[in-house]
This record gives structure tokens, C-alpha cells and sequence, in this order.
């Protein structure tokens, strides 16, 4: 009879102990949106902003994207890139590209996160990049986006970004 | 964002011919233009997954009024009234 009830609290505390697991780890949805919350919060910069600091932004800054990511940004020459991009390159674009401003925020809204297969989310959203450059000029850009991430080794990294139109006549 | 209005659904035929909004050929009578425009646009089927939206004021160029046929995913809401 002790035999039993001890079998019946030992899976009562398995089975809640799954659920518990279940309940509280984060959906695939979430880390993806993590990664967003993460690429914002590595590509901020304050006023004063210490070489340390920089360094040590870029460099987590460069973990979140795929060994190849692919851009599809046009327009302003500022904002442009297109083409393949090692980690390396993507972490010195963000560099220089910190470095024509004394302040930057880059915020993502409105996200729309999909599956289309295995290992692979698409995010539509918009994003908002504000600042003030060195000379001290305002800049404002708002993009709409497609965002590819791809997942490697239980870790979802960017792999394309693309500029697509809102509205197309 | 953009508040605009729904002119057309997807499959449907959008134009405008001297600043009339036509669609599938059909005259679409428009009161709460509050002044007339000249536009001239051919005409254009609306893509699957799509709407097409124009804003109500047209004084200005169609060069540059931000319309145009969008993802019925990117829209948000509705006006209250």
C-alpha cells in the first residue's frame, strides 16, 4: 500500500513537473521575438557611449545573425545594403553605421511571426529608426520589412531582411 | 500608419479616369470626396491576399498620394465613426 502511494506522489510530481516545464518555457513564437527585443536593444546607442560598451554591443550584436545573411535594403545610401553578409561584415556594418550617430534607437513594431516550414520563421513588421547624428542632425526612417531567421543549433539567427511596400499601385 | 479607405478586393478591377474611381468598369460614386482630382490610372486587377486602398483626400498630385494595393494582413483596424 506504501509502495503505491509512493509510485502515485512520484508521477503526480513527474506529470506536474512536465506541465510546469511546458507552462513556462517559451514558444518558438517568443524566441523569435526575443531575438527582435535583443537586435534593438544591441543597436541603441547613447550619448557618450564607452568603447567597451561598443564593442561588447556588436559583438552580441553579430551572434544574432546567420553565418550568411542576405539584405534587400535600398533607398538612402545611409540606410542601403544588398547582398550576402558574413557575421563579420554585418558587425562592421553596424559599427559604422552606429558611428554616424551620437544617439540611435531602432524599435520593431507590429510583428508578424510565421512558420512557413521547419527551422524557419518569416516576420513581417515595421521598423523605426531614429536618431541624431553627429553633426546634429534629426533622422527618422520607418521601413516596412520581411525578416527571415533560420533556426541553428536551437538558436534563432536573421538570415534575410528584405524591404517590401505597403503599398504597391 | 495610414488611415486609408478600402476601395477594392482582391480579383476586383481598380482605375481612375479623370479623378473617377472605377471598379470592374463600374463608376463608384464617392460623396465624401471633398474635392474633385484629375487622376489617371490604368486599370489593375487586385492581387490574391490583397486590398486596395486610396485616402479621401485627393487634392493633391497622384504622384503624391500614398495609395496603392496592400496585404490584408497589414491592417490594423477600423475607424470608430
Amino acid at each position: 500500500m506504501v509502495k503505491l502511494k509512493t509510485v502515485v506522489i512520484l508521477g503526480s510530481a513527474v506529470v506536474v513537473g512536465i506541465l510546469a516545464f511546458l507552462y513556462f518555457s517559451p514558444s518558438e513564437e517568443k524566441k523569435v521575438r526575443k531575438q527582435f527585443d535583443l537586435l534593438s536593444q544591441y543597436m541603441a546607442k547613447e550619448p557618450g557611449e564607452d568603447p567597451f560598451s561598443m564593442a561588447n554591443r556588436i559583438q552580441n550584436l553579430s551572434r544574432l545573425f546567420a553565418e550568411n545573411c542576405e539584405f534587400k535594403i535600398e533607398g538612402d545610401p545611409l540606410y542601403s545594403l544588398s547582398g550576402k553578409y558574413s557575421r563579420q561584415e554585418v558587425a562592421g556594418y553596424a559599427l559604422r553605421g552606429r558611428s554616424y550617430f551620437s544617439n540611435l534607437t531602432l524599435k520593431f513594431y507590429d510583428l508578424k511571426v510565421q512558420f512557413p516550414e521547419r527551422g524557419l520563421s518569416q516576420v513581417r513588421l515595421t521598423a523605426r529608426l531614429t536618431g541624431r547624428s553627429n553633426a546634429g542632425e534629426q533622422a527618422e526612417e520607418i521601413r516596412e520589412l520581411q525578416c527571415f531567421l533560420t533556426k541553428i543549433e536551437k538558436k534563432w539567427l536573421f538570415s534575410q531582411f528584405e524591404v517590401v511596400e505597403v503599398l504597391k499601385r | 500608419m495610414l488611415l486609408k479607405r478600402v476601395v477594392a478586393l482582391e480579383g476586383e478591377e481598380v482605375e481612375f479616369r479623370k479623378g473617377v474611381l472605377f471598379v470592374n468598369s463600374e463608376e463608384i460614386f464617392e460623396p465624401y470626396l471633398r474635392s474633385p482630382c484629375n487622376w489617371n490610372l490604368p486599370s489593375r486587377q487586385v492581387e490574391k491576399g490583397c486590398v486596395y486602398v486610396v485616402g479621401d483626400n485627393r487634392v493633391m498630385p497622384m504622384e503624391q498620394h500614398v495609395f496603392g494595393q496592400t496585404d490584408i494582413q497589414r491592417i490594423l483596424g477600423t475607424p470608430l465613426w
